[in-house]
């Protein structure tokens, strides 16, 4: 269960990015129905979902101990989420069928 | 198997039945043809040094297909690790060879097969990728040397495909049956393919509805009945006829070209890896184009590496090495050579991972890598020979420096730095010969310039990848304009 509808965001450093990152969180926050929230303030426990989002395909962020901070990751990079190529007018739709599907798993 | 011993690779293209033709001449035994011989030495490295434990870190890799350790040119890249060792493996044998060493074509273009045969099945329902493993496997299983074909003769450049006066310009499928498919056209400057077990052929470019005969991708026996060679001439060839050595500059080792000839041959369907897809054509070129503008980050590095070396030395033979314009040109080729590998490197570092899970270089950065391989290795080249001296291109045969009268002569006029024999000094001038303008010299500079695409062809992709639209925003804030 995703506890008190937090949902966790982790992003690159954002060096060289082909996305504006900070516009995406905010379009996919919007999209979120209550109680949900994307928040980039960990706990003591792993978030269970949360977004990683990363600028370009790299995903220099995409790592063992960023992971380690929820147990189920949506990963954005770039122009591509979870390793599929989607364009920028598609990617929050994307993201946000991924969310459900995931926020269903917890019902 | 897993691991193929040198010997044996030598051995197992003994029983290959090449229908190849060279100076008008077929050739029956391509092994111990002393034209070719070099080439097969080259590849046959690859194959020595997988059995060295003091390289086997870069010249191996743990398949991840059966848990075994195979040569690392048959593998499929796991990691940004993997693409990186794949660079510093390249500069090792350009390093040891000395020359083109032809398997990196396979090695990209297996990698490039992987990913888009996932990525069409996952949007067409196609089933190529799990026919492409099963090929796979067997390339890691026999250790097989792959050559990867991608260009195609073209003709016409303003045509596309199918509005060639001839038709077979490009590479089609001409018949299709329940066991397989029919080609004809053929594949030009194939890089090691005498010296291959497997051709891998893929589009030459991206392909439009009307073009879907020509989107074809397909793996054949190189020696398969109806394929045909005619290998390609290089500068100085006939030199390797000559029975000397000094003036081959380097005697043991070199690469090789030919143009591919597919005259109906049949391909059962279990090797076609695309008929028709016409829609990812574009996308197989981009990535094994990307991969292979990696590639020469090491490669010809590597070669750079061993034409800089002789360049130090001859400046020491001439007795020039303490000048000061010397240590600077040679401080510039070594410059020039560690930024190519700079660009190797990094576009293997911030590569990612494939939805197939084959890791893939960073596009933008791999084809900047080849941009300047298309520049840096002539400037390497023409400081080598501004250090050599005009020596190098006037200098007396072999044969006269072992000649009884004249030999004696030439000792004594040729003698550059007293503890220097007259033969070491000709033998690193006709190396620098050699890489400059000899037979090295195609894979050290015309094949930097047109090898895995010429200049234009970077330029595109730079443009497309060059993400200009953040440059312009980053420039509007710090100038304090809104847009």
């Amino acid at each position: 269960m995703t506890r008190d509808g937090r949902i966790g965001l982790k992003f690159c450093g954002g060096c060289n990015p082909e996305i504006d990152r900070k516009v995406l969180a905010e379009a996919i926050q919007m999209r979120l129905p209550q109680p949900f929230r994307l928040t980039t303030e960990e706990g003591d426990e792993p978030w269970e979902t949360a977004l990683l989002l990363c600028g370009c395909p790299t995903a220099c962020a995409d790592r063992p101990e960023i992971r380690g901070a929820a147990r189920r990751w949506i990963l954005i990079s770039g122009k591509r989420v979870d390793d599929e190529d989607v364009s920028q007018e598609k990617m929050v739709e994307r993201v946000m069928t991924k969310m459900e599907a995931l926020l269903r798993q917890d019902r | 198997m897993g691991l193929k011993t040198a010997e044996a690779y030598e051995a197992s293209l003994r029983k290959m039945r090449f229908n190849l033709y060279l100076l008008g001449e077929k050739v029956e035994n391509p092994v111990d043809h002393p034209i070719i011989r070099p080439s097969l030495n080259s590849v046959k490295m690859t194959y020595a040094l997988a059995h060295d434990p003091a390289h086997q870190d870069l010249m191996t890799a743990v398949s991840h297909l059966t848990g075994q350790r195979i040569n690392r040119f048959c593998h499929l890249h796991q990691s940004t690790d993997d693409l990186v060792k794949k660079v510093k493996m390249l500069r090792l044998l350009g390093q040891q060879t000395g020359s083109c060493f032809q398997r990196c074509v396979g090695m990209d273009a297996i990698n490039a097969v992987d990913s888009v045969t996932f990525e069409m099945d996952r949007a067409l329902g196609t089933e190529y990728h799990a026919r492409f493993l099963r090929f796979l496997r067997k390339v890691q299983e026999e250790d097989w040397t792959i050559d990867g074909a991608m260009t195609d003769p073209k003709g016409d450049r303003s045509l596309p495909p199918s509005r060639q006066a001839d038709p077979d310009l490009y590479v089609r499928v001409v018949g299709k049956n329940a066991q397989g498919i029919v080609v004809r056209g053929a594949k030009a400057h194939q890089t090691g393919a005498l010296n291959s077990h497997w051709v891998l052929v893929m589009p030459t470019m991206a392909m439009r509805k009307e073009d879907a005969d020509y989107a074809l991708s397909f793996a054949a026996p190189a020696d398969a009945p109806g394929i045909l060679y005619v290998y390609g001439r290089q500068s100085c060839d006939t030199r390797k006829l000559e029975g000397t050595e000094i003036d081959l500059g380097n005697a043991r080792f070199g690469g090789h070209e030919a143009l591919m000839i597919f005259e109906d041959l049949f391909v059962p369907w279990e090797n076609v890896f695309m008929c028709g897809e016409y829609e990812y054509s574009g996308l197989l070129v981009e990535r094994f184009a990307g991969y292979h503008r990696q590639s020469y980050g090491g490669c010809k590095t590597g070669v750079g590496d061993v034409l800089i070396g002789a360049a130090a030395l001859a400046a020491e033979f001439n007795g020039v090495a303490q000048a000061s314009h010397i240590k600077d040109k040679l401080i510039e080729m070594i410059h020039l050579n560690e930024t190519l590998y700079a660009c190797g490197i990094a576009c293997s570092a911030e590569g990612h991972r494939t939805a197939s899970g084959t890791y893939l270089i960073h596009l933008l950065l791999a084809n900047v890598c080849k941009q300047n391989v298309t520049r840096f290795p002539y400037e390497i080249a023409r400081l080598a020979e501004d250090i050599a001296g005009g020596l190098m291109v006037t200098l007396a045969s072999e044969k006269d420096l072992r000649h009884p009268e004249v030999g004696r002569l030439l000792e004594k006029y040729l003698k550059g730095a007293a503890a220097v024999s007259v033969e070491d000094r000709c033998r690193i001038l006709r190396l620098v010969e050699n890489l400059t303008l000899g037979t090295a010299a195609v894979g050290y500079r015309t094949e930097s310039m047109h090898g895995a695409g010429s200049p234009q062809a970077q330029r595109i992709m730079i443009a497309r990848q060059g993400n200009l639209e953040h440059k312009k925003q980053l420039a509007a804030a710090i100038a304090g304009i809104k847009r």
